[in-house]
């Protein structure tokens, strides 16, 4: 276990009663100039034993958390008496007075670690390579036959690179789960570390854990928008990426979904330029879908169990069934205008027999509400829902391996994104259950955990689910990395059940609360102060935080990717469709769909696109046209009935 | 090896005990008054050297040494006394920090052979420890036998620093100085170096009567005296000497702040002393505090001190237990 070695010391642990040295801490001293500094891994040899040569001998390994320097100057007093009281004249002493740079260090580990004894008085060592291994406890999942090691940066110290691995078992699970990365904005490359952790994680995964994929949702900019595409690197990246085993490239399979625009036909992000656009699939959504999650769409005055009946009754009996009102209408409810229809026909039932307030044991105020919220949704993620058309879904079932599905949401509005975030994390979640995902894992990223999984404020529907995630996912291989500003004002229990936490710059407020108490000051002042590409790390192997530098990802920065691929300005209706269509048959000529299309209904030719969309048949223009149907000249208006009022309030006339 | 020789007496008869004197009270054999001749001025006169140029050696040894004693057992009453004498020499480079060049120590014991029981005087002779003593009209009554054993080891002490210094003075660069603390004239070499200086903190010795001593002694801070030379006692070698103030003494006391500087007898002495005075005033700072002689202690041999303090065997140093007698279990 021990290298043969013939090391210098770097310094010597010293104990007073007022310092000691226990079996979790101790303290040493180095010279002035040294390459010690907060956060340095270093070795103790036992005394009186040549380092490494013996069997049996103690080592201690330990990670300095403080420091201290000080002279021998007995009051600040004497210092100015020494100076006449002139700060330059201080300066001139002929002689600098003795100073010490007492370090100290919390124990990483201990070898034999029984029985567990006082760290002894002995040598301090720079940490090698193997001592890091050793005192991150690494040997024992980056060795063997079944190796675990997931690399996470290079602990860089003391002029050393050692690569740093976490435990693929308790990353990913079944044993632990779930990345948890807090951060200032700009400043702690949260999303950098994240895209450069799944590409380790791609290449890196066991092959006998099986598949694995992520699910990335985009709810800031054009932040995962270029992942297929390659970034620039420098020379240090490129021997830290060989450091560490991993090779320097974009992901090679990754499936963009975003929702169209209002207008139905362009699509809803960043990611638009000619060159890029065709990767980009829609994500549409219908009254099923939506129906499915309308909870999300409650707000905590609206919870009730009169709405969630009713909308369970809209589910259950109404959804995709012929359907009698009541009023001797029969709908068959399949999108939201047919949903719209059927409420008009039980408003206008109801006002017309004039026979009461209730309709099928459910109050028409329910019913108005429900209404509401759902017409709500149809409005305000106009483009992510449609109103009459069908859906455009993830692949759900046929995941893929090593493939990245980013779901771009940064446009939607926030009930959107909720609805987006809440149905692609139970579907998720349904299909881990039964095993018919695709794939056996999931790596599910959500930035912003400030805002869907907040410490206070109303309990939503999405902060259920990432409580869920992160309490149960690691049985399923529901792995949840999530990403925000101030990890205390998260949900203690998403935060908590992170068993991987990285920390990148900190805001000193944030450092101020109690979650960081655990933190020395030294420790504290340089998370304050973290350059870009280094973090804070802990990780169950690891007894005390770790510092690790990661390498910029291999991946196109999102604001570099808008700048090299510029959005492209939204088309006009028709060209728009043109482009649709032509993407999916080159034959098609663009004046074939411009003449198929004119004088049609924007909605009927929606539908059509769509339909095409999903069938992706050998002659899209065929089928497109089948789908549009035949013209039909429209329909005059009917006649508005009068309608008299609902239950009048009183007999009488004024 | 200290235990062991210890044990060894104690096994063999002799009464253990544990008796700390107080630290060195400097030299004991200068307390008398020898007068001096002046080279500089006809009469004793304050020189300021505010406007000198303080000379800036390249280099500087700074020359200490330390005594630590312990009575350690009697047989009968003469004290055996366990001392450990040790002196180094620290040199500050152009980076101005301080370096051990050379250092040497010696444990040894004091007593009485004569006096002594002969299997602790087996004891002693048999288990190697270099074995001193002290005159057989000493050995009489412990308390002149204490005082001998201590002037003992002064003198071990005093050619330990000699035999450094001198052996220091060898290697020393065209451009080094060697500060040694106490007098040069002991030793010829360093009396008849032209880069060695004294400082002496102790003012036992008088040199000076009535007005010229009150001058010497109420010299102004940042002043010198003029340049003397003390007459020569016994074997002592012909030296050059003047006080100096490092610290205002008014409000404390006439010997506060004031050493005895000695160099060579040598016309570039005299030439020189304001320029030395003014670099021995600048090593006023840092200030050698805490300990109680800040006021006339160099920081560098303060320094020397701590050095030679530090890698003194720990068991000679005072113990903070109770001295009360033991209890019958």
């Amino acid at each position: 276990m021990i290298q043969t070695r013939d090391p210098e010391p770097v310094g010597r642990v010293v104990a007073t009663e007022l310092k000691p040295a226990t079996p979790h801490q101790f303290h040493f001293w180095t010279a002035n100039e040294t390459t010690i500094g907060i956060g340095a891994i270093v070795r103790v040899a036992e005394p009186g034993k040549q380092p490494g040569k013996e069997e049996g001998e103690r080592v201690v390994y330990g990670v300095v958390t403080d420091g201290l320097a000080y002279s021998d100057l007995a009051t600040p007093l004497h210092d100015v008496v020494g100076a006449e009281g002139d700060p330059a004249k201080a300066a001139e002493s002929p002689t600098i007075r003795q100073e010490i740079r007492l370090w100290t260090a919390a124990v990483l580990r201990q070898h034999p670690e029984e029985p567990l004894q006082p760290v002894p008085l002995g040598a301090v060592y720079v940490a090698t390579d193997a001592d890091v291994a050793q005192a991150l406890r690494m040997d024992a999942y980056v060795a063997g036959t079944q190796p675990t090691g997931i690399p996470v940066g290079l602990y860089t110290a003391a002029g050393l690179e050692a690569p740093v691995y976490l435990d693929a078992d308790f990353l990913l699970g079944p044993e632990a789960a779930h990345l948890n990365i807090s951060g200032v904005s700009g400043l702690a490359t949260k999303t950098s570390a994240v895209e450069f952790l799944l590409a380790s994680i791609f290449q890196h995964f066991p092959a006998h854990k099986g598949r694995i994929a992520a699910l990335c949702f985009n709810v800031k900019g054009p932040d995962l928008c270029f992942l297929d595409r390659p970034g620039a690197l420098d020379d240090a990246d490129r021997r830290r990426y060989e450091r560490l085993g991993i090779t320097p490239q974009p992901f090679e399979r990754v499936r963009y979904y975003a929702p169209f625009k209002a207008d139905g036909v362009n699509l809803n992000t960043l990611r638009t330029h000619p060159d890029l656009v065709g990767d980009v699939e829609p994500l549409v959504w219908g009254l099923a879908e939506v129906l499915d999650f309308a909870e999300v769409l409650l707000n905590r005055d609206d919870i009730d169990a009169k709405a969630d009946a009713f909308i369970d009754f809209l589910s259950d009996r109404v959804l995709n069934k012929e359907f009698d009102d009541g009023f001797g209408g029969s709908h068959r409810v399949q999108s939201f205008a047919d949903l719209d229809g059927l409420f008009r026909a039980i408003f206008d039932g109801l006002e017309l027999s004039g026979r009461s307030d209730m309709w099928r044991t459910h109050h028409i105020a329910t019913i108005r509400k429900v209404r509401n919220r759902l017409s709500n949704i149809s409005t305000r993620c106009k483009g992510l829902v449609t109103d009459d058309g069908p859906s455009h879904d993830l692949p759900w079932g046929r995941f893929e391996d090593r493939t990245v599905y980013v779901v771009d949401v940064a446009n939607v509005d926030p009930l959107g994104q909720d609805l987006v975030f809440a149905r692609a994390v139970s579907k998720l979640r349904e299909h881990l259950e039964r095993r018919d995902l695709g794939v056996d894992a999931v790596v599910v990223f959500v930035d912003e955990l400030n805002k869907y999984a907040p410490g206070d404020g109303p309990e939503t529907y999405v902060r259920k689910m990432l409580l869920d995630i992160s309490e149960r996912g690691r049985y399923l291989g529901l792995v949840l990395f999530g990403a925000e500003q101030f990890r205390s004002q998260v949900h203690r229990r998403v935060v908590g059940n992170a068993g991987t936490t990285l920390f990148g710059r900190m805001d000193a407020d944030e450092l101020a609360t109690p979650g960081y108490h655990v933190l020395s000051p030294a420790v504290k002042i340089k998370l304050a102060t973290l350059p870009i590409g280094e973090l804070m790390l802990r990780h169950p192997h690891f007894t005390q935080p770790i510092f690790v530098r990661f390498p910029r990802p291999a991946v196109l920065r999102g604001r570099d990717g808008v700048e090299r691929f510029p959005p492209g300005a939204d088309l006009p209706f028709e060209e728009a469709v043109v482009r649709q269509l032509v993407r999916l048959d080159r034959r098609i000529r663009p004046n074939q769909v411009k003449d198929l299309i004119a004088e049609r209904r924007p909605d009927d030719v929606r539908r059509a696109l769509a339909a095409v969309r999903r069938t992706r048949p050998d002659d899209a223009l065929a089928y497109f046209r089948r789908m549009l149907g035949a013209r039909v000249a429209p329909a005059a208006a009917p006649a508005r009935e009068a309608v008299p009022p609902l239950n009048p309030i009183s007999e009488e006339p004024y | 090896m200290a235990g062991s020789w210890v044990d060894a007496i104690l096994a063999a008869g002799a009464v253990p005990a544990s008796y700390v004197p107080d630290a060195s009270a400097g030299r004991t054999d200068l307390d008398e008054f020898t007068g001096a001749d002046l080279v500089e001025d006809a009469e004793l006169r304050t020189r300021s050297v505010a406007d000198a140029r303080p000379l800036s050696p390249g280099a500087v040894g700074f020359l200490d040494g330390i005594e630590q004693w312990r009575v350690v057992g009697y047989g009968g009453v003469t004290p055996i006394v366990r001392g450990y004498v040790a002196a180094a020499v620290r040199r500050r480079g152009p980076d101005r920090r301080l370096c051990t060049t050379s250092e040497q120590s010696r444990e040894l014991a004091v007593t009485r052979l004569a006096s002594l029981a002969a299997p602790v005087r087996r004891a002693l002779e048999t288990c190697g420890v270099d074995v001193v003593e002290f005159a057989a009209e000493e050995a009489g009554q412990p308390a002149r036998a204490i005082e001998a054993a201590r002037r003992e080891l002064e003198r071990a002490r005093l050619a330990l620093e000699r035999a450094l210094a001198e052996r220091c003075l060898a290697q020393l660069g065209p451009d080094e100085w060697l500060v040694v603390d106490g007098v040069l004239s002991d030793s010829v070499a360093l009396s008849a170096h032209p880069r060695a200086v004294g400082v002496i903190k102790s003012h036992g010795a008088q040199y000076f009567e009535g007005a010229e001593l009150e001058r010497a002694l109420t010299l102004p801070a940042g002043h010198r005296t003029s340049v003397f030379e003390p007459r020569s006692r016994g074997a002592r070698r012909a030296i050059y000497s003047w006080y100096l103030r490092f610290w205002p003494w008014e409000g404390n006391d006439l010997l506060y702040g004031l050493v005895r500087v000695e160099a060579r007898a040598h016309a570039d002495t005299l030439a020189r002393a304001s320029a030395m005075s003014a670099w021995l005033l600048r090593e006023r700072s840092p200030l050698s505090t805490p300990d109680a002689r800040w006021d006339r202690l160099l920081y560098p041999i303060h320094d020397v001190e701590t050095y030679l303090r530090s890698r003194a065997p720990n068991d000679l140093l005072s113990h903070h237990a109770s001295r009360l007698p033991r209890t019958g279990s």
